[in-house]
């Protein structure tokens, strides 16, 4: 059954200091990811659509939005994502393992960004 | 695919089990599927359970003979008829009565099925699931420990690319793929012919494409509409009729593929 055996899967999760995570995953790779740049790739509707907006110059920070990131709890969500509910309240954004690899920011993935 | 509230994966531990029946078109014959699916497991000794999470829709009570509301007072979910437990939303609302819930609604109505009612030990539960890819399947692939989906089509094309769809939503979700059955397959006629009424070989076509068994072919049967608005499905009625035969090696494959299956390792968590 070729298509039942899903191929990317992490081996581990570990905190990096305050500000990282970081994921082995099962082809060997070791990924990075800042909570910073998980929380801004936060891929729920809401903050897709924010994201989407053009930015507003009189935009007035809140409270909430000058706390570093950091998660709260962070959940396996059936076979296929992680759930991660963050210091500042938002909880909404599932992020699959395909997106946590995509968004990886170790230094191989990041020179096969700046390449392609 | 957001989440529609907190979810925790549910324990299921007296369910050893669980297998969704899905397409992504509707009309294909999914809660015919599942209903004689579960009665074809039920009939090689297993304990089954069937649940209907057709939220907006139940097909279940009509199928399985049980008409009107359930005074849970007197009645205890889920039902047993059958040989089988089968909870539906359709024993708590009248037929006549529309169930007009967002999502977070269905998500809540699913997991009570599943955590607040006593299903005892089951080998299997067979879930109906609703047509499409919305807020049911979500609920029951993040929160339900699924050993593994049967996708059901019809043999045409405009059912094989909403099957497609199906098939797209496990992969995404990670939930193992069963196999394909073709539903309608095709229709013997009183002269001993056989007549493609749908096209036909639709459901293997796909199988090939997804690299997943192809499970069997249903035949089309006027005895399947009839059995199933009696409230008595074609394998209880008609034992002997090919249809019949049709589902009873359907559970004998289905019980193959699960005993080959590997199941999906748990992801790590992640201490903070």
């Amino acid at each position: 059954m070729t298509e039942n055996n899903f191929a990317l899967f992490p081996n581990s999760l570990k905190k990096q200091g305050d500000d990282s995570l970081l994921i082995d995953w099962n082809d060997g790779h070791q990924g990075i990811l800042g909570w910073k740049h998980l929380r801004g790739n936060c891929p729920c509707a809401t903050c897709r659509d924010e994201r989407d907006k053009p930015a507003n110059p009189f935009h007035i920070l809140k409270p909430s939005e000058l706390v570093q990131p950091a998660p709260t709890s962070l959940v396996p969500v059936g076979h296929y994502a992680y759930r991660i509910v963050w210091n500042d309240g938002h909880d909404s954004g599932i992020y699959t393992l395909e997106s946590l690899r995509a968004l990886c920011q170790c230094q191989e993935c990041i020179a096969k960004k700046t390449t392609t | 695919m957001q989440p529609q509230a907190t979810m925790p994966k549910l324990s299921l531990p007296n369910i050893r089990t669980i297998i969704a029946v899905a397409s992504g078109k509707g009309g294909v014959g999914k809660s015919t599927v599942s209903a004689n699916l579960a009665l074809a497991l039920a009939a090689g000794g297993n304990k089954v359970g069937l649940m209907d999470a057709d939220i907006y829709g139940p097909s279940m009570p009509t199928m399985m003979g049980i008409n009107g509301v359930i005074d849970q007072a007197t009645t205890p979910l889920p039902l047993e008829k059958y040989g089988l437990k089968i909870m539906s939303m359709g024993f708590l609302v009248p037929p006549t009565q529309a169930v007009i819930w967002r999502g977070p609604m269905v998500h809540r109505a699913l997991t009570q099925f599943l955590s607040d009612l006593d299903w005892g030990v089951l080998d299997y539960l067979v879930i109906d699931l609703p047509p499409g890819t919305g807020d049911a399947q979500l609920t029951l692939t993040q929160t339900v420990p699924l050993n593994g989906s049967v996708i059901v089509t019809t043999p045409q094309e405009v059912s094989m690319i909403d099957a497609r769809k199906g098939i797209e939503m496990f992969k995404q979700v990670r939930v193992p793929i069963l196999g394909i059955i073709e539903n309608m397959s095709y229709f013997i006629g009183d002269d001993g012919k056989r007549y493609e009424i749908f096209r036909h070989g639709g459901g293997a076509k796909l199988a090939q494409e997804y690299s997943v068994p192809f499970l069997g072919e249903i035949p089309i049967d006027p005895k399947v509409a009839e059995s199933g608005d009696e409230g008595l499905p074609i394998v209880l009625k008609h034992p002997e009729s090919l249809v019949s035969k049709a589902y009873m090696a359907l559970a004998k494959s289905v019980i193959s593929e699960l005993g080959t299956m590997v199941a999906p390792k748990e992801l790590p968590k992640l201490e903070l």
